[in-house]
């Protein structure tokens, strides 16, 4: 039955890509986005699914998530991060290894290995000694293998994401080499939420505060960062305003 | 042969004096942000002013304005506009800076970088909290008589690009009206 729900999700997956080709607006997928124009055809849907993550965010996640970082020592709070990092080493190397990243996919096995064998994943010696950590994912990968982004999308309680990247975070839960051997994996999924929240509490907190439009201003984010992990030049291509004398 | 070298050294050093200029710049004005941001002391509209001094003093405010709602709709609109709009998007500017660096309470900004592209100055630099600690990018222009800030990046989030993307949102939502945008940042 689990395997083929496996079979069942993957399948979803990949019709959702073909989808995402057929109805996707851009046109470089380099870039993965116009900046002006983020293709967004369900924004009512994805508005109302923002609202209802916000409340379960302030009933439920945001109290866990502040009663944590005000109870936990720093250390404590980075070893619980480079936990969960360190779980995603194998799947990284995988992704690496689609993209032709192979210099990459050895320096993640390197991490892996490290990190499990000094101290569980908790402390990140391998920066320490020259080998750094290089985020990807297969949402990635498929955007380097030419798949557009497709449709944005809200996803409860997950967050932004879009049709692509979605579908490489469903194929990569039942393909992960690591998690799929692990018991109680969907805890360590929950954890791993939690613990992404924690990293970008600071960012919501600000995006709370300092926002006309939130919606917007969450779906830009998304989108400067995915694309910051596709374009080598990010920073220096953002685009700039027109000089006006002051 | 030798006038080649001498023009490629001359662009060179030309560069390295510009970055250097500019690096000098950014400690100075950085050192005095956190300044700002360290001394609370005083009253909420005095803090406020200091920031206020500091956002018009080192930032291209109009270019910021005017790039954030597109040519098109700055060659169509009256003076009057122009100016209504611009006055609300210092406001904007302003409460933007004054609330993320008092929910911040950084602790230090470093230098790591200058680079040079299109005549604009790409600073790197760190900027650390109490408990972690960001990249912070300042893409600056040179107006010949001083250095003026256009963008500001944490890690990779764009000022400018993040306020283009809800201020069009405004705009299409409104029809274009530059009055209606001038409402609704003025809410902040």
């Amino acid at each position: 039955m689990k395997r083929n729900l496996k079979v069942i999700l993957i399948l979803i997956s990949v019709s959702f890509l073909k989808i995402t080709s057929l109805y996707s607006n851009e046109q470089i997928f380099e870039s993965g986005v116009s900046y002006d124009e983020i293709y967004d055809p369900i924004e009512p849907i994805n508005r109302l699914v923002l609202n209802f993550n916000f409340f379960i965010d302030d009933i439920a996640i945001r109290p866990i998530v502040k009663t944590y970082r005000f109870i936990a020592p720093e250390p404590v709070e980075k070893g619980v991060s480079n936990f969960f990092s360190n779980l995603k080493e194998p799947i990284r190397t995988v992704s690496f290894i689609l993209q032709g990243e192979f210099y990459k996919s050895f320096n993640s096995v390197g991490r892996f290995t490290i990190n499990t064998l000094t101290s569980l994943g908790t402390f990140d010696l391998a920066s320490k000694v020259g080998m750094e950590k290089n985020e990807t994912d297969l949402g990635i990968t498929l955007a380097k293998g030419g798949v557009s982004s497709g449709p944005y999308i809200v996803i409860p309680i997950i967050g932004p994401s879009n049709v692509r990247d979605f579908s490489g975070d469903v194929i990569e839960y039942f393909v992960d080499p690591l998690s799929n051997n692990l018991p109680n994996r969907e805890y360590i999924a929950i954890g791993n939420g939690l613990n992404e929240r924690v990293e970008i509490d600071e960012q919501i907190d600000k995006v709370r505060d300092v926002s006309s439009d939130r919606y917007e201003m969450i779906k830009s984010i998304y989108y400067q960062n995915r694309n910051a992990q596709l374009e080598e030049e990010y920073i220096q291509n953002l685009p700039v305003p027109k000089i006006y004398i002051e | 042969m030798k006038i080649l070298l001498i023009l490629i050294t001359t662009i060179f050093s030309f560069s390295a004096t510009q970055a250097s200029e500019v690096s000098e710049w950014f400690e100075k004005e950085s050192s005095q942000f956190l300044e700002i941001i360290s001394n609370n002391e005083g009253t909420e509209s005095e803090n406020y002013e200091k920031y206020k001094y500091f956002v018009n003093k080192n930032f291209a405010i109009k270019s910021i304005a005017y790039g954030l709602i597109g040519e098109k709709l700055v060659n169509n609109s009256s003076e009057i506009e122009l100016s209504e709009y611009l006055n609300a998007f210092t406001d904007y500017l302003i409460k933007t800076i004054y609330k993320l660096a008092n929910s911040n309470s950084s602790s230090s900004i470093v230098l790591q970088d200058v680079d040079i592209k299109d005549d604009i100055f790409i600073i790197k630099s760190e900027i650390s909290y109490k408990k972690s600690s960001a990249n912070l990018y300042w893409k600056v222009i040179d107006t010949g008589t001083s250095f003026k800030i256009i963008d500001v990046i944490v890690e990779n989030t764009s000022y400018f690009v993040t306020k283009k993307s809800e201020f069009n949102k405004i705009l299409r939502k409104n029809k274009g009206s530059l009055e209606a945008l001038v409402k609704e940042i003025q809410k902040i």
